[in-house]
């Protein structure tokens, strides 16, 4: 059956570029390259498939700035058909994200599975999946390593903390992914090229008022390693063998 | 105070209701075949779920006890935990704080740290959450003399279907306490070179443990010995990195150890930045080494 599937993309700074300073620890954030959000990619990787699988069509959601352009041209290139970029996204505020996404879901006509990871790769909150369910009253199949259609269902497998299960719930409904469910795609140039000319969908998000919580402080960890390295294989065996001889018990 | 735990895992419900019982009344929630591990937690009142569980036949349970009896709702970061968390949050509109490590709460305001930016920072906020994820092995639990009175309920049906369910080997490992741990990344190349690396272990009476793509993508180790981010946190006396690059999603989980020892091919991993002591070269030269000179 053709799937009309919607999957939420987060765009986010990259974080391997941000540097932490020395001194103080604060992040500088400051003209750091802004990408796809990793889990956002495994996502769109998952949707595109299941299109090219199934047929149907894949549209995206990015709750994020006017800067959110980039992102959606890349989610383009991978195989997304339609974007809509709501901007005002105020940062960390999963709840807020969770209302502004929903809301946007439920002005789609007739979605069968909305795809989106199960925690991201900065904030790590992993609570919208749970919120999206919530809030839309549809079943939440999570953590999927694999998804595909049976009959009118979805059909996930997935590692629990001591098992692993296939599961299915009828559509419409939610479905987070893993890091592990895919190879996100590096799209062919001609792809990205055709992606920079197809139209973005742009609107304003109507805010509620959640209140936020209050960051008290949010710096780096202080590392206090010796950092004593060796190349000298012989002579370094020697010493840490000593090291680690002493704390054996 | 009162407060509801749950998780899926009766070891992760020990380790929060342990922190909770001093500041007030616990009551437990967890799935019926994790009730031995829940009963020595100091809760007093132990719910148990029988019946197939889905986050959403669990959050619907979960909120007919009536959750705003409870001053907050304390959940594992689990899979199945953070799902639930979050419909019960949509439904309640109770705000979340979510991966918590650490926790104070004051004046009806909860303080929790957690790691932000991928594990590169770790931010400290005050928030009128009332669901609380924690991070599991984020508090060490001890047991209690008081035994809870127990309830079963049995879970509500739901849309989900289970098809099939396979137990993972259930080594009952707990890296968690483990004073000295051989961790094991990618560059150990295969499934098989583990053989190679158990010498190392049993010298130094230790226990194994994996990155993520070794416990989770290829299956070398079981997913109980993940260490990072988003496995375990430990703090081991020693824990020995071999052929682990240092990602910061991995050393997010072993930060807390006192000594770091790594071994790395490659002089520029990331890894010699958070070790104490660093050997360059090849880990299948090394680790004989090690043995050898640690039996001597
Ligand atoms: C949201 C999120 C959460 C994550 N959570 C976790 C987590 O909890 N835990 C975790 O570990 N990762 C986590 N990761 C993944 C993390 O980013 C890294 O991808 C991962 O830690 C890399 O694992 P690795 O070091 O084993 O492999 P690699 O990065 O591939 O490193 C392998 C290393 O082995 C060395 N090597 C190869 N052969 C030899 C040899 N013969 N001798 C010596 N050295 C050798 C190489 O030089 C290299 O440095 C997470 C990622 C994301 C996005
Ligand atoms: N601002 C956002 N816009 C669109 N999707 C998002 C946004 N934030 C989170 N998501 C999706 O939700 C997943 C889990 O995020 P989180 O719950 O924040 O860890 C991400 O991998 C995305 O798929």
């Amino acid at each position: 059956m053709a799937l009309n599937i919607i999957v939420l993309i987060k765009q986010i700074i990259d974080i391997d570029q941000m540097r932490t300073d020395p001194g103080t620890g604060i992040p500088v954030t400051q003209g750091i390259p802004l990408k796809v959000e990793t889990l956002s990619k495994n996502a769109i990787e998952a949707a595109v498939k299941l299109k090219e699988k199934y047929g149907g069509k894949v549209t995206g959601i990015i709750f994020g700035t006017e800067k959110s352009n980039a992102a959606m041209k890349e989610a383009y290139a991978m195989g997304v058909d339609e974007g809509f970029i709501i901007t005002g996204y105020p940062g960390n505020n999963p709840s807020l994200t969770a209302h502004v996404i929903s809301e946007k879901i439920k002005s789609i006509q007739g979605f069968n599975v909305v795809i989106l990871g199960n925690q991201s790769a900065d904030s790590y909150t992993g609570v919208l999946p749970g919120l999206m369910a919530g809030k839309l009253s549809l079943p939440l199949l999570g953590n999927a390593v694999s998804i595909e259609e049976d009959s009118g269902s979805i059909k996930i497998r997935r590692a629990l903390e001591d098992r692993d299960q296939i599961v299915s719930a009828p559509m419409p409904c939610i479905v987070s992914v893993t890091q592990e469910i895919n190879q996100p795609r590096l799209p062919p140039v001609l792809q990205i090229m055709a992606a920079g000319r197809k139209p973005i969908n742009t609107e304003q998000a109507s805010l509620i008022d959640l209140p936020a919580g209050k960051v008290l402080s949010n710096l780096a960890p202080k590392s206090e390693r010796k950092r004593l390295i060796f190349e000298d294989v012989e002579k370094g065996s020697e010493e840490v063998a000593k090291i680690i001889r002493g704390e054996i018990k | 105070m009162k407060f509801l735990v749950f998780s899926d895992v009766g070891k992760n419900v020990s380790e929060i209701a342990t922190k909770l019982r001093d500041l007030g009344e616990v009551h437990s929630f967890t799935l019926k075949s994790q009730r031995d591990a829940v009963m020595k937690s100091g809760s007093k009142k132990l719910v148990l779920l029988d019946g197939t569980s889905f986050s959403g036949n669990v959050s619907e349970a979960l909120l007919k006890s009536d959750l705003s009896g409870y001053d907050y709702v304390f959940i594992a970061s689990t899979p199945l935990g953070r799902d639930i968390a979050g419909i019960i949050s949509a439904k309640t509109g109770n705000m979340i704080a979510s991966e918590a490590f650490d926790f104070t709460i004051d004046n009806g305001k909860i303080r929790t740290k957690r790691f932000f930016f991928g594990g590169k920072t770790i931010m400290e906020e005050e928030t009128g959450a009332k669901i609380v994820t924690v991070s599991p092995g984020s508090f060490e639990p001890s047991e209690s003399p008081d035994s809870p009175a127990e309830e079963t309920i049995t879970l509500p049906g739901s849309p989900e279907k289970l098809l099939e369910e396979k137990d993972r080997e259930a080594g009952g490992t707990n890296i968690e306490s483990a004073g000295i741990i051989v961790s094991v990344g990618r560059g150990i190349g295969s499934k098989e070179a583990i053989e190679k690396i158990t010498p190392l272990v049993t010298a130094t009476r230790g226990e194994l443990a994996g990155s993520r793509p070794v416990c989770l993508d290829y299956r070398w180790l079981s997913e109980e010995r993940q260490v990072g981010l988003s496995g375990k946190k430990v703090k081991p006396r020693v824990y020995i990195a071999l052929g682990i690059s240092g990602q910061i999603q991995h050393i997010a989980g072993m930060r807390g150890s006192k000594i770091v020892v790594a071994v790395n091919k490659d002089k520029d991993a990331p890894i010699f930045q958070e070790c104490d002591y660093g050997i360059v070269g090849d880990l299948f030269q090394i680790v004989p080494k090690l043995v050898e000179k640690l039996k001597k």
